[in-house]
């Protein structure tokens, strides 16, 4: 057996667009995967990656009309952390409220408390941005 | 909204958590009650690590059990909040425990090896080569732990190209992916100048094998000789291809 994966350094940067479609994070989520293992993750970490990226699409297409929209993730190695920043582009703000919209948000927002060091969401010049950054080597058991 | 909050902290060092005082059977009963869903979800999350719903969910009510004794609400910290990341910390480490980590990259080798007879047979049964989701329903996996299995066995493969070479392996033979060095994406990044050195039979012969994908015996047949005199100008075309990419990763440096 031989390890072939390249590895990622810091200020590497790998960015992906895709329609924004619940059925798709699925890209989203294998990409973390693949730039977390290049960034040296385990594979604990690199799970809770994967897992937390999902949250953090969701996230951003939560009270958005994402039908039309695209949602482009950005993975940055920083060091030994990754950033992962995901924003809905071209998508209008969703014409009807939708009270469980908010509490899937909040569902994500307290999973990625407990699978990340830190993340963050805003709406700017109408489309919305939620991040996240998470170093390895961070298990505190 | 940005909580500087460490990776899996557990109960013991979150803030909720103090000398809590005891709720009243009622009130305990009915906040387990009311988040049981919450554990649910949880345990949703992490169904593709490969564990039943059963154990997961078992563990999520038993750590929500656990945060409700735990939790102290005159610490100003929402329930939810507290409870979903000691479910997390619990379940993360159920997995731990369970040796999980070791057992999942075996699991990613074992299921690319089980990709390659799939395939086989399901080239047999359909006449045709299988797609991810008839690949993932054959293996009972999901359509992304399938391409998962596919993309990471590249990085368990022999390195050798010609000991790789076999016509009776599956995934070889029909994906045309594990045939040696130069079969992934960036590695042919590398080919284009050392190709172009090479006679127009022996790269018509490298297209057919590994960009078609053709076993030895389709291509010794299409070129009209001996499958073993197709597999010895594999063998010489892929050295002078090797000499090429050293070259142009020398003249690189």
């Amino acid at each position: 057996m031989t390890e072939t994966t390249d590895r990622l350094e810091s200020g590497d940067r790998v960015e992906l667009r895709f329609p924004a479609r619940g059925d798709l994070i699925v890209l989203a989520r294998l990409v973390t995967s693949a730039i977390s293992a290049r960034a040296g993750f385990d594979i604990e970490e690199l799970e809770d990656l994967r897992l937390a990226v999902g949250e953090l699409c969701l996230l951003t297409l939560q009270g958005s009309d994402a039908q039309h929209g695209d949602l482009r993730l950005e993975l940055n190695v920083l060091g030994d952390a990754i950033e992962v920043v995901c924003t809905l582009e071209r998508a209008g703000i969703a014409s009807t409220f939708e009270p469980e919209g908010v509490e899937v948000a909040r569902l994500s927002e307290q999973i990625l408390d407990a699978l990340v060091d830190e993340h963050g969401r805003e709406s700017r010049d109408g489309s919305v941005r939620a991040w996240l950054r998470k170093r390895r080597g961070g298990h505190a058991e | 909204m940005t909580l500087g909050r460490e990776d899996d902290p557990g109960p013991p060092s979150d803030a909720a958590e103090s000398d809590a005082p005891a709720l009243d059977p009622a009130a305990r009963e009915e906040l387990i009650t009311s988040n049981l869903g919450l554990a649910h979800q949880l345990a949703r999350r992490f169904l593709h690590r490969g564990e039943p719903l059963d154990d997961l969910v078992q563990v999520a009510s038993v750590a929500l059990v656990k945060s409700v004794d735990r939790f102290d609400p005159s610490r100003g910290v929402d329930f939810a909040a507290f409870a979903t990341r000691t479910i997390i910390g619990e379940l993360k480490r159920h997995f731990r425990d369970k040796g999980w980590a070791v057992r999942a990259s075996r699991r990613v080798q074992e299921l690319y090896l089980e990709l390659g007879h799939a395939t086989g047979t399901l080239v047999q049964q359909l006449g045709r080569n299988p797609t991810v989701a008839e690949l993932a329903e054959a293996t009972d996996a999901s359509e992304e732990a399938v391409i998962e299995a596919i993309e990471a066995g590249q990085g368990y493969r022999a390195a050798s190209i010609d000991a790789s070479e076999s016509e009776d392996d599956p995934l070889s033979a029909r994906l045309g992916e594990r045939d040696g060095n130069y079969d992934s994406v960036e590695d042919r990044a590398l080919l284009g100048p050392a190709l172009a050195g090479l006679p127009e039979r022996e790269q018509s012969i490298l297209r057919m094998r590994f960009v078609e994908g053709l076993t030895q015996s389709e291509i010794a047949a299409a070129v009209g000789v001996s499958q073993m005199h197709v597999s010895r100008l594999l063998s010489s075309s892929l050295q002078k291809l090797r000499e090429g990419i050293g070259q142009t990763e020398a003249g690189r440096r």
